[in-house]
């Protein structure tokens, strides 16, 4: 029975006004305004059409420029200086922290799913605790940790301390000094740790998708393991010939989810970044917020901004897809 | 000699799984015992980890040196109008995608899931000028109006993928006792997927009580802050006063803690129900 129109509007009436007018359209301005200059950014009548430009300056790259050893690798593989350091900056701090937060998250997140996924007593209880931070992660959970990270008054570093005490002996076998010497890291005060740092807070919050992959570990029939087991199979076999194939595309969904996710960050490097560390935290969409929403308000060279984004973005995860045949199991379906 | 090794074996599993509750904990545990420290103490080197006298006076210290109840109540209100709105502008697109059959269906599936991969910052200075134009800068409605419209996409595909789950029997019946198809989707699926409807109200209460990119951007006025924006001017003063700021971050945390107790049997069936038919959509 097909249904009335009246009643399809009636239901999918409030969706299609959302996608029109908070999606589509929006999508169509923003291409107008990243080929546009105005006059008085806030007020968009008064624009004149530039095209390409805005691309050209948030891509180009001065070639004169010769790079020194201080500065960082990608100009010295790419022989130049970007004309927009910081947009250049953010961009490469945004995928380090993507390419390196997603795998992080989902070992630890795989390895917790392997131990929970077990009939014993008490699994609810800890599935619980493990899923939970996923949903505190927000300002208060990163104004807690910003304060964990303190150098001087913070747990971590005091962990970090008990344990260099307790290694003491042992090191002063081999020097003198024992571990007198070794430092504890400045955490979100030092250039090169605070990316350490927001990976160890984006890995705390890995419970959604331990929760995926616990879902398809119980969906794995268990017939299967006990084929392999008469035929005498051991648990390492079992575990890359079933387990493995099974949770691929689980794996598929996390890594898409978790990359759009972790390039998507901004409340953690808005509250977290400060002056000690060197733009070491300056991920693109703060970047797309200050450019934005601070003066000067240069509001259509943040619309360009954001379509480079958004083909990166693309780049990212689309041959994630394509390689999905040739890695992802792909079950007889039933109904096939 | 087997028994024995299978209560070794178990033994190391609990070992384990005690060992990552506690790193979960950890933040929480921070938080707590920074909480209750008198100011001396918590700028104290090295750090205890314990607190010689608890001050619980702390608490009522760090609700009255800004307005935190306030921040709290305005959470509250914009949460609940979002809430209400995703729910049930989702669980409707979901119920028109899995159980109403027209033409055009699967296109406007494939639309929801292509608007999943959107970013929204992308859309972040036309969606402004869009509020702007229509004078709702500084006024929960690009907070709240959005949630109304769809509900987010996630939420919609929730939905489907629970409705489809259910026999279409129920449908046929409904039909032949006349029943319109807003009376179907109202009085009898609707109901029956309780565990959607608790997934995403929870999933969205969280996203709205944490969102801060939003209310940054359009709320300028402090009086209508949430409590995220209002964390971030407590943070300001971190420097000095740890203690209170810990302490009122966890009153932040109670709302989503209790939110999850409370649904958590629906909420693991409801992420269940997706996760599981997930696999044969992708």
């Amino acid at each position: 029975m097909t249904s009335s129109p009246r009643s399809v509007v009636r239901f999918l009436g409030p969706w299609c006004v959302g996608l029109l007018m908070l999606t589509a359209f929006p999508a169509v301005a923003s291409l107008v305004l990243s080929m546009t200059e105005s006059s008085n950014s806030l007020k968009t009548e008064a624009s004149s059409w530039v095209g390409v430009e805005h691309y050209r300056n948030a891509v180009e790259f001065n070639l004169d420029y010769e790079p020194k050893s201080a500065d960082p690798i990608a100009w010295r593989l790419l022989g130049g200086k970007p004309i927009d350091e910081d947009l250049f900056r953010s961009l490469v701090n945004s995928i380090t922290y993507a390419q390196l937060s997603v795998p992080i998250s989902l070992i630890s997140a795989l390895a917790v799913a392997l131990l929970l996924n077990r009939s014993s007593p008490g699994m609810r209880f800890f599935r619980g605790f493990v899923y939970l931070p996923h949903l505190l992660g927000g300002v208060a959970t990163i104004v807690i940790w910003s304060w964990l990270f303190n150098p001087q008054f913070g747990w971590i570093n005091q962990f970090i301390r008990l344990v260099y005490r307790v290694l003491d002996p042992l090191v002063q076998i081999i020097d003198a000094r024992g571990t007198s010497q070794w430092m504890t890291p400045d955490w979100l005060y030092s250039p090169s740790w605070c990316m350490p740092a927001l990976l160890l807070m984006s890995a705390w919050t890995m419970g959604g998708a331990m929760l995926i992959f616990l879902a398809a570990l119980r969906g794995i029939p268990k017939t299967l393991y006990d084929a392999a087991h008469l035929d005498g199979a051991s648990a390492r076999r079992s575990f890359f010939h079933i387990t493995w194939p099974q949770l691929t595309p689980a794996m598929l969904f996390n890594m898409l989810v978790g990359t759009v996710f972790a390039m998507q960050a901004f409340a953690e490097p808005y509250l977290l970044a400060n002056r000690k560390q060197d733009d070491g935290l300056l991920l693109f969409v703060l970047q797309l917020y200050r450019v934005a929403f601070e003066p000067p308000y240069k509001l259509n060279y943040a619309c360009a901004m954001a379509w480079i984004f958004v083909v990166i973005l693309a780049v990212m995860v689309v041959p994630i897809f394509w390689t999905a045949r040739r890695w992802v199991f792909e079950p007889a379906r039933a109904d096939a | 000699m087997n028994e024995r090794r299978s209560i070794g074996k178990t033994t190391s599993l609990y070992v384990a799984l005690v060992c990552v509750s506690a790193l979960m904990l950890l933040p929480v545990v921070w938080a707590a015992v920074s909480s209750l420290k008198p100011l001396d103490e918590v700028y104290q080197f090295p750090p205890s980890f314990s607190v010689s006298t608890p001050q619980w006076s702390n608490y009522h210290e760090a609700v009255t040196r800004l307005p935190v109840l306030r921040f709290l109540m305005n959470s509250l209100l914009i949460t609940g109008a979002s809430v209400v709105g995703a729910v049930l502008t989702s669980s409707m697109a979901g119920y028109a995608l899995a159980r109403m059959r027209f033409r055009g269906r699967r296109l406007c599936f494939a639309l929801v899931i292509l608007s999943m991969l959107i970013p929204a910052q992308a859309l972040l200075v036309p969606r402004f000028l869009l509020y702007d134009t229509l004078g709702w800068v500084n006024t929960y409605k690009p907070l709240i109006v959005p949630a109304w419209l769809g509900g987010g996409a996630f939420n919609i595909f929730l939905f489907r993928q629970f409705f489809r789950s259910i026999p279409f029997a129920y449908n046929d019946a409904a039909c032949l006792d006349g029943a319109t198809d807003w009376q179907t989707y109202w009085h009898i699926i609707l109901p029956i997927a309780k565990p959607a409807t608790v997934t995403a109200a929870m999933l969205s209460f969280v996203f709205n009580w944490q969102d801060f990119m939003d209310p940054l951007i359009y709320l300028s006025d402090f009086q209508t802050y949430p409590i995220s924006l209002g964390l971030r001017m407590h943070q300001s003063m971190a420097g000095t006063w740890a203690n209170l700021l810990m302490a009122t971050s966890l009153i932040a945390l109670v709302p989503i803690v209790i939110v999850f107790l409370v649904s958590e049997r629906q909420l693991m069936r409801g992420l269940d129900v997706v996760s599981g038919s997930s696999k044969d959509e992708m």
